[in-house]
């Protein structure tokens, strides 16, 4: 009952701050964090016109034309997230969650096949990715579930209805089939839990069975018979460990990679002298391999930039999980700032040959409108987040 | 999903899911401490990523870089065979000679390139500034060689195996070039192959600028036929661009497709035989000046072109291989040297334009048979001249033949060519009421003069069918100060002069051919054209675009009777203008001399020479062939054009010609 009188008092209250909030939104916007966003767009375009110059004859601003657009809309995109109020989706995340659901799944019946899987569907002047919204959208969807069971956290049953929760969207990711983009969603939901507060002795068992199951997969199945995974997607998980094991084609991906980012030694090349972009050895120069090409054409330097704008973003986002205004928030930011940190861990780590081969795209880098946009509307909510905390911690509402 | 519908925030919430947690986080030292975890995680991550960065870039950035330089394997076009072009029987007139290209990797030459590139052009024979404009000209396109020379001979391409350190970026590939078996022949109408210009890249789809494409004739109309698709082959090369390793055919070259021509092989060569035997004709009658010509043999029933020759003509195969101006120009195929050598690359088929004289007068018979102007058997005077009761001037127009004082009906006029007959016509042409509008420049609209004729083997004149109107065009004060007003009017002169095929009318000879094709078959306007069909290498056939079939022209075919009927009086009565050429010949041949007044310019002479023209078919009845003959300045159309017509049928009758005996007529 007390936590009832609670609820409406804070119910009452927030609608008298709604005013408020929005208007001291902008006030209480963490600078940093947009300085961050912005410089992460600016030197992805900068690379992209860089990597994709001379990949369609006699256009070299085709990609970077078309990028520049979806830029455009990731920052409506992002506005929008920002003047939300994150607790919208909360309340909302069973809707979230089955929308989330029915998107994934639309692709999988009328999806095209792009590379032998179906991750895109086509909407006349844009082919949308729904698995790139689907992060976000798993991301807010599973926190409302783990915030409602907040105060069981500690129970086991809690934490295996969450992953029970949580494998539905993954698995069909999984069967598009778009192992990268899975995995992605898996690293996320262990994040929410871990900010949720699941104890640490669950977490070990957690990692103890992930462990087994990546045994499983990769190494016992296979000798039973029982596979999994595509062949190319195994070759491709475990060339980095073994790359004289890998087949010619995974091999040949990861050799040019490398050679790729370490031909840019510290200055880079520039784009007319970055051969391994532009004779075409490097496959997916736009998109998967981005960051081996942004290495090669503009060396450490810029490399590092990149890599220095990310830290900025994930940091920042990190501190949007501390002053969160309510553990739904802060759950939402772990869980975006952890998906963000894996997907740039995979993608660059990829490219450098100390991460498996998968086709996630580098977030604020790659190619690719829906990723661009899903971003920047992540960012946005970051955003949102860590204002209205401010706002929520500002000495004159605090008691 | 109910529970999920918010309530209006005033009430009290239905569910306990809307309560917020308890402990506001930021006093939530646990989740502190776990997003501190999360922060070790990050700088771990970080840590590992910038190491790796490190290590690969800076540390052993060097050797990267050269694994890339030594990284080439490249990517090589391959190019594909063009295709045949064949005669009507399968003759080859234009095939391919494989050859050895002799090719720079602009990106592999060293930096002091200049030593190298002048020894390369002292070896290939290529001068220094062409391959360095060839270079400049590819700057953009460093995946692609710049082709030295393509007719590389084996001692060249020996020495350069032999010395290939002290050529760095210097390789050889495999290339095709024209041959042409018969030389010279169809020159003008086969055309021929070259480099793609800027301005072409612009217009032409689908191709690059290392492409080769039809500059002329057959060549250029079916070039999608001849192309092929280029093929692609990777070979490893060092970093010297010295191959490594043979060429791995990646993508194979598709060879371009058979074109087969109407083209008789053996009526094309007797064609051309019989206009260099018409010049000399005409030389022999003293017509010095007789210098050029054109020959058309055509289907009257499908308008396929059998022989198209054209005088003086060139060798295409300058145009192979190694391009240069001074074997351009021993050709007279640069603008310098045209002149002198009377326009060699002219097809004078379709592209030159004569006065008709009197192959035009079966026109000017049809139109006023249509208009009612005459009855044809019913007689005018032919006369040695005649005066328009309408001029003013009282300007008596000469009959090529002044001492004839003869009642003739028309197909006698035709037989005979009787001027002053045809001036009668042209002068009630002229007498016509203004509302009745030019039936004579209808009519001769309405057989095809004055429009192209569709062939496939362009680019083609129109010629000229001068009106009333086209005179107050031509004549405006801006371009004819000094007489523009009484030039511009249309006057009994002009009427007279269109009746007998002179004044402004301007034909090709297609045009003509396509005429009494026209009176041949019985009033059909055919469409000339020289495809016979495509096929793929292969032999199975490619679907190419239907002709447009003949249009029917609405002529009475009484009057085209009377048409037929002189065109085989002039060639048998004794009186005819042919007689002498096809009196006896085996088969029987109907057809009309000309000789056509024209206004010319030659080295040291300026004035009117005579065009000789013959234009007719055979047989006479059913007619299998028509034939249209000029010789330019070559006098009479009996003593030139008509003997040379003569050849083209007995070649393709397959039978003897017989002796020719002179005779001047018109």
């Amino acid at each position: 009952m007390l936590e009832y009188a609670g609820s409406q008092r804070t119910g009452l209250q927030r609608n008298r701050d709604e005013g408020v909030a929005l208007a001291g939104v902008l006030r209480s916007l963490d600078w940093l964090l947009v300085a961050g966003v912005a410089g992460l767009v600016a030197v992805g375009l900068w690379a992209i016109s860089g990597v994709t110059r001379f990949d369609v004859t006699g256009n070299p601003d085709y990609y970077v034309k078309r990028q520049i657009v979806y830029v455009c809309v990731g920052v409506v995109a992002l506005a929008i997230g920002l003047l939300l109020d994150p607790d919208l989706y909360r309340r909302l995340w069973r809707p979230i969650f089955f929308g989330t659901i029915g998107l994934i799944a639309i692709v999988l019946v009328v999806g095209r096949a792009a590379r032998g899987s179906t991750r895109w569907i086509d909407v006349g002047f844009f082919t949308f990715q729904p698995s790139e919204f689907g992060k976000l959208l798993f991301v807010l969807a599973i926190a409302g579930f783990v915030a409602e069971r907040a105060r069981a956290a500690a129970d086991p049953t809690t934490t295996l209805r969450t992953i029970g929760l949580g494998l539905v969207p993954i698995l069909f990711v999984f069967a598009q089939p778009d192992l990268g983009t899975a995995l992605v969603y898996a690293a996320a939901l262990a994040a929410m839990l871990f900010v949720a507060g699941t104890p640490w002795r669950q977490l070990a068992a957690l990692g103890s069975l992930v462990a087994i199951v990546i045994a499983f997969v990769l190494w016992i199945g296979p000798a039973a018979g029982v596979n999994v995974l595509h062949g190319y997607q195994k070759s491709r998980l475990t060339c980095f460990v073994h790359p004289q094991k890998c087949t010619v084609d995974a091999r040949y991906n990861l050799e040019q990679s490398i050679a790729a980012v370490g031909s840019g030694e510290f200055h880079g090349r520039g784009p007319k002298n970055a051969t391994q972009t532009r004779l075409n050895f490097l496959p997916e120069h736009g998109t998967d391999f981005v960051f081996a090409s942004f290495a090669e054409q503009r060396g450490f330097v810029g490399a590092s930039l990149l890599l220095a704008l990310y830290l900025l973003v994930l940091w920042r986002g990190l501190r949007v999980v501390t002053v969160a205004r309510d553990l739904y928030s802060a759950i939402v930011a772990g869980g975006i700032v952890v998906a963000l940190l894996f997907q740039i861990f995979v993608n660059i780590g990829m490219t450098m040959g100390i991460a498996p081969i998968t086709g996630i795209p580098l977030p604020f880098v790659s190619v690719g409108g829906s990723s661009m946009i899903a971003n920047l509307a992540a960012m946005g909510i970051l955003l949102a987040i860590h204002a209205r905390g401010r706002v929520a911690r500002s000495p004159r509402r605090s008691r | 999903m109910a529970s999920t519908v918010e309530a209006p925030p005033v009430l009290p919430a239905p569910e306990p899911e809307v309560q917020p947690e308890p402990l506001a986080p930021w006093r939530n030292t646990r989740i502190t401490r776990r997003a501190a975890v999360l922060g070790v995680l990050l700088l771990v991550v970080f840590a590992a990523l910038f190491l790796r960065l490190w290590a690969l870039q800076v540390l052993t950035g060097t050797k990267y870089v050269q694994q890339a330089q030594a990284n080439s394997f490249r990517s090589v076009p391959v190019p594909a065979a063009r295709g045949q072009i064949l005669d009507r029987d399968g003759h080859p007139l234009v095939t391919n000679a494989p050859e050895t290209a002799i090719q720079i990797w602009p990106s592999d030459l060293p930096r002091t390139r200049y030593p190298e590139l002048r020894r390369l052009s002292q070896l290939t024979a290529v001068p220094l500034r062409e391959i360095a404009h060839a270079i400049v000209r590819k700057r953009d396109d460093p995946l692609t060689p710049v082709t030295v020379r393509a007719d590389a001979n084996e001692h060249l391409v020996a020495y350069l195996a032999e010395h290939a350190a002290e050529f760095p970026g210097v390789t050889t590939g495999r290339a095709y070039i024209r041959h042409y078996p018969y030389q010279s022949l169809a020159a003008q109408l086969l055309g021929y192959v070259g480099a793609i210009s800027p301005e072409e890249l612009t217009t032409h789809r689908g191709y690059d600028m290392n492409d080769q494409i039809g500059q002329a004739g057959i060549e250029a109309t079916y070039d999608r036929y001849l192309r092929g698709v280029d093929g692609t082959a990777k070979r490893r090369l060092d970093a010297l661009g010295r191959a490594r390793s043979g060429l791995q055919p990646t993508q194979q070259p598709k060879p371009g497709h058979t074109v087969r021509l109407t083209l008789s092989l053996s009526l094309q060569k007797a064609a051309e035989q019989a206009l260099q035997d018409g010049i000399a004709f005409a030389h022999e009658d003293g017509q010095w000046a007789a210098n050029g010509g054109a020959i058309v043999a055509l289907d009257p029933n499908d308008g396929s072109i059998l022989a198209m020759a054209s005088s003086p003509t060139y060798k295409p195969s300058v145009y192979a291989g190694r391009v240069t101006t001074k074997t351009l120009a021993a050709q007279g195929l640069t603008p310098a040297t045209a002149a002198g050598a009377n326009y060699p690359s002219l097809n004078r088929a379709t592209m030159a334009t004569y006065p008709p004289g009197s192959t035009f007068k079966p026109v000017t018979a049809l139109a006023a048979m249509q208009t009612h102007l005459v009855s044809p058997y019913s007689t005018l005077p032919c006369t040695g001249s005649y005066v328009s009761p309408d001029d003013r001037s009282h300007h008596p127009f000469q009959n090529w033949d002044p001492n004839v004082n003869q009642a003739m009906d028309m197909p006698t006029a035709l037989a005979y060519s009787c001027d002053t007959y045809f001036y009668q016509l042209g002068n009630a042409f002229y007498e016509l009421p203004g509302d009745r509008g030019q039936p004579l420049q209808e009519w001769a609209k309405t057989f095809g003069f004055g429009s192209p004729t569709g062939v496939d083997v362009g680019p083609e004149e129109t010629g000229l069918v001068p009106t009333k109107a086209w005179r107050e065009r031509r004549f405006s004060k801006a371009k004819d100060p000094c007489c523009w007003q009484v030039d511009q009017l249309w006057k009994p002169g002009n009427s007279i002069q269109l009746a007998i095929g002179q004044g402004d009318l301007l034909v090709t000879p297609l045009q003509m051919a396509r005429f009494y094709a026209l009176i041949a078959n019985g009033g059909k306007l055919v469409t000339p054209h020289l495809l016979y069909d495509v096929e793929n290498p292969n032999g199975t056939p490619v679907p190419t675009p239907a002709l447009p079939s003949p249009k029917t022209v609405d002529v009475d075919p009484a009057a085209l009777q009377v048409v037929k009927q002189g065109l085989w009086d002039g060639a048998h009565l004794t009186d005819g203008t042919s007689y002498p050429v096809f009196g006896k010949f085996p088969v029987s041949i109907s057809g009309k001399t000309g000789t056509a007044e024209k206004i010319v310019t030659l080295p040291g002479y300026q004035g009117n020479k005579d065009q000789s023209w013959w234009c007719g078919y055979g047989p006479s009845e059913d007619a299998k062939l028509v034939v249209c003959a000029v010789i330019e300045n070559g006098g009479h159309g009996g003593t030139a054009a008509a003997p040379a017509a003569a050849e083209v049928f007995a070649k393709f009758f397959n039978v003897k010609v017989q002796a020719t005996v002179s005779k001047h007529s018109d």
